[in-house]
């Protein structure tokens, strides 16, 4: 950041406390919305007109139609965002807004006109497009986030949150991003290019989140979720050309472990080999699976269609945590709530812990071309027959141990040799892997332009106080190979 | 009472040092900095992410020097050899005028502070940091609706660069890796964990002093969740974690401070005012986890 750039922020900043910003915002939120020499809209933010604009407008946003739009009345989302009250709508035009917009008011709908147009871009300076903290009840909608050094859209310490029809491409960290958040709905996502997850739902139990129709590739991981689950449902989606597809995991290093009660269902989830992406290390090391449960307990694997994995197309191994930051909670205390397990001691366990995946079901699920096994069941230590892992119904070809229906069926009582196929997990952590890809400049499909939310002028505020809807899983099959 | 004595110690180490640096320039041992030991926090944060309000830069290696823009301003080279993080300017003659033109070597691009440690050698060869972590939070058990940004141009040490006994863990500390076992000598680290030297920087301050002549006596940490009266500004809690490119034995480990003991830290607050200002705001008084560092490469 040069000096220079930080006299227009400075400058900028001015004009955003003039247009309704509480005086005290920070500097990257307040940076006004500029237009770029690739946007080239109609309605373009304008900041030479901020000051006349604002001034003519009421910026509380109460005494109209709690309604705030964005250019029109506010030159800045985030001189929208301050001025708005619980309910308000936040309106934006299409235009590239290079702002981090920070969110502390509850129940706010912010929503772009058009999802592909309304673009926010970090220009790899600023942090989070749109940033939520603490904040109940705030929907995020329709439009696009960009060349942020953190992550595209974050949730954090929220109850009640959404995010729909939103699409994130080239982020330093995540994509979409909720942590130690509860009862959220994440849908109709696009998320590309970030070395950790292009969507990430962490730290929370119960979560009490949905997540529909997201498409997720070219991501060090497609979904990640560590120390997550209860009532959370990952469906309909598709994972794809990551460099691991959907991989929930334990670890001490945030609070609320074991990761448990995450259910996967009716996903397409396929070549999750993808070489050239941004990476971080366990990302490189997930490397070539499909559905890999890194330590996870009492999740439900259902229905996927999983191919072309150069490793497992649904694995249940073991995470291996070296520098652990407290000791593994028994299973009785698999049931603890989140707000109760963050009150206990911690105690150092004195060596690496190996948190075993178990008690998972891998049910109907339709695998081909998953080059080590199409299920893949290990552990690095543990007698992997007393896991307690499952799996019946499945379409596959190959199971590492073998026949793994026959050894662990869901209903009744397995038969056979655990030995029989036992695979050396523990080699893959001495594996080399193509190396992370600087995620400013990895080579990323062309962002393809992205189904807009409906009615996205007329429909009302809409936050997040009525999610997740309820899902039918019944009701979700086997998805069909893509053309 | 103790604090008094040890101001005046102070003032006897920094006239000897001065006299020593000046016919050493480059010398790897200078003694400069005041033992903190009457002045350490009562507990150390550790433990997993998550439980408390943070907001955390990662920051590259930026460049190595024999300056020390604290203890040795305006004389370059009369340093021991530091590894910079943060600011890529940083150099004897930095003023918050130049940081604040600087360019920064941190993800977080508002964060231009100077933030640097010795350089850690392995016989005759640097150990090259593969990057820097500087975690902010309030003090254990402070209020952190009460903490207040740091002042631009606040100057603080973390260790004591003339130490030749252990100190204090919640100082100084060696980890493998971001686990919780923290030694006050570095472990032999297994492959895949790096080495890491982890700084706690005081939490409080006098509200008045950018700097003091020993470069302490302006900060204090917090005792019991509260400030000293005599440092009654809550400021964030700085834990700086530089992780250095070495696994394995430690028998050729030196640090150009002196020894393995003479763990240290120093911070030049150059941030973005007002983005400094909105992380505190934002993230601590709301207490809220504003980022989390786990999973990141680390080897």
């Amino acid at each position: 950041m040069t000096s220079k750039a930080l006299a227009v922020i400075g400058a900028l900043s001015l004009l955003a406390t003039a247009c309704g910003g509480d005086g005290s915002a920070d500097t990257a939120t307040t940076a006004a919305a500029q237009t770029t020499a690739a946007a080239e809209t109609t309605a373009a933010p304008d900041t030479t007109a901020a000051p006349e604009t604002s001034a003519a407008v009421d910026t509380t946003g109460v005494g109209g139609d709690g309604v705030l739009e964005v250019p029109a009345e506010f030159a800045t989302i985030q001189g929208a965002v301050d001025a708005a009250v619980p309910g308000d709508l936040i309106l934006i035009a299409p235009g590239t807004y290079n702002e981090a917009v920070n969110v502390t008011t509850d129940n706010l709908t912010i929503r772009g006109l058009d999802r592909n147009t309304v673009v926010l871009d970090g220009n790899f300076e600023l942090d989070n497009g749109i940033r939520v903290l603490g904040a109940k009840g705030v929907a995020v909608e329709n439009m696009t986030a960009t060349n942020y050094t953190s992550n595209g859209f974050f949730w954090t310490g929220a109850e009640g949150y959404r995010g729909s029809y939103l699409t994130a491409y080239r982020t330093g960290d995540y994509g979409v991003y909720a942590f130690d958040s509860v009862t959220g709905q994440l849908d109709h996502i696009y998320a590309a290019g970030s070395p950790d997850a292009g969507v990430y739902v962490g730290q929370c139990f119960p979560c009490d989140a949905v997540l529909d129709q997201i498409v997720s590739e070219h991501n060090g991981l497609g979904y990640s979720g560590t120390n997550s689950g209860g009532n959370l449902l990952i469906i309909n989606s598709v994972f794809r050309n990551n460099r691991a597809g959907i991989v929930p995991n334990s670890g001490s290093y945030e609070l609320c472990y074991p990761e448990r009660q995450t259910t996967i269902v009716g996903n397409v989830v396929y070549s999750n080999n993808q070489p050239d992406t941004p990476a971080i290390d366990v990302a490189l090391l997930a490397m070539g699976n499909g559905i890999l449960s890194a330590g996870g307990v009492l999740n439900v694997i259902e229905r996927n269609l999983v191919y072309d994995h150069d490793k497992s197309g649904i694995g249940l191994v073991p995470f291996l945590e070296e520098d652990p930051n407290d000791d593994m909670p028994t299973a009785a205390e698999w049931d603890m709530p989140c707000t109760e397990a963050k009150q206990q001691p911690v105690n150092d366990p004195g060596g690496a812990l190996l948190w075993d995946s178990q008690q998972n079901r891998v049910i109907g699920n339709v695998l081909e071309n998953n080059r080590v096994a199409d299920i893949l069941v290990a552990s690095a230590g543990t007698d992997v027959s007393t896991l307690g892992n499952c799996a019946s119904g499945n379409t596959f070809t190959l199971s590492l141990p073998k026949n793994i229906e026959t050894l662990a069926p869901c209903d009744g009582t397995g038969s056979g040799d655990w030995k029989d196929g036992e695979y050396p997990i523990a080699t893959w952590l001495g594996e080399t892997h193509p190396p992370s890809v600087d995620w400013k400049i990895a080579t990323l499909p062309p962002l393809q332009p992205q189904e807009n939310m409906p009615d996205a002028a007329t429909a009302p505020a809409n936050p997040a106080t009525n999610v997740p809807y309820a899902v039918d899983l019944a009701a979700i099959t086997v998805p069909a190979k893509p053309a | 009472m103790r604090r008094s004595a040890a101001a005046f110690l102070a003032v006897l180490v920094l006239v000897s040092c001065a006299h020593g640096a000046g016919d050493e320039p480059a010398a790897g041992h200078t003694h400069t900095h005041l033992d903190t030991a009457d002045g350490k926090p009562d507990r150390v944060i550790a433990g997993p992410q998550g439980g408390r309000g943070q907001f955390v830069v990662e920051c590259g290696f930026s460049h190595v020097g024999t300056d020390d823009p604290i203890v040795h301003p305006g004389r370059p080279g009369a340093s021991h050899e530091h590894v910079f993080f943060g600011n890529t300017t940083t150099d004897a003659a930095s003023t918050l005028v130049s940081l604040d033109a600087g360019d920064t070597t941190c993800e977080q691009q508002l964060d231009r502070a100077a933030y640097w440690a010795p350089a850690l050698y392995d016989g005759s060869t640097m150990v090259t940091p593969v990057k820097s972590t500087a975690y902010y939070r309030a003090g254990l058990d402070v209020d952190p609706t009460s903490v207040q940004p740091y002042p631009s141009g606040l100057m603080m040490i973390a260790g004591n660069a003339a130490a030749t006994a252990e100190q204090p863990l919640e100082v100084v500390a060696w980890t493998c890796g971001a686990g919780i076992e923290r030694s006050t000598l570095p472990p032999e680290c297994p492959p895949g964990r790096n080495l890491r030297l982890i700084l706690t920087f005081p939490d409080c301050w006098d509200g008045v002093h950018l700097d003091t002549a020993n470069h302490i006596d302006h900060v204090a940490y917090s005792t019991g969740g509260a400030c000293p009266s005599t440092h009654p500004v809550a400021v964030p809690q700085l834990q700086f974690s530089v992780e250095y490119d070495h696994t394995g034995p430690i028998d050729g480990l030196a640090l150009t401070s002196g020894g393995l003991l003479s763990g240290h830290a120093d911070f030049v607050n150059a941030w973005d005012a007002d983005k400094l200002a909105g992380e505190v705001r934002l993230c601590l008084h709301r207490d809220v986890v504003c980022g989390v560092t786990s999973g990141k490469t680390t080897s």
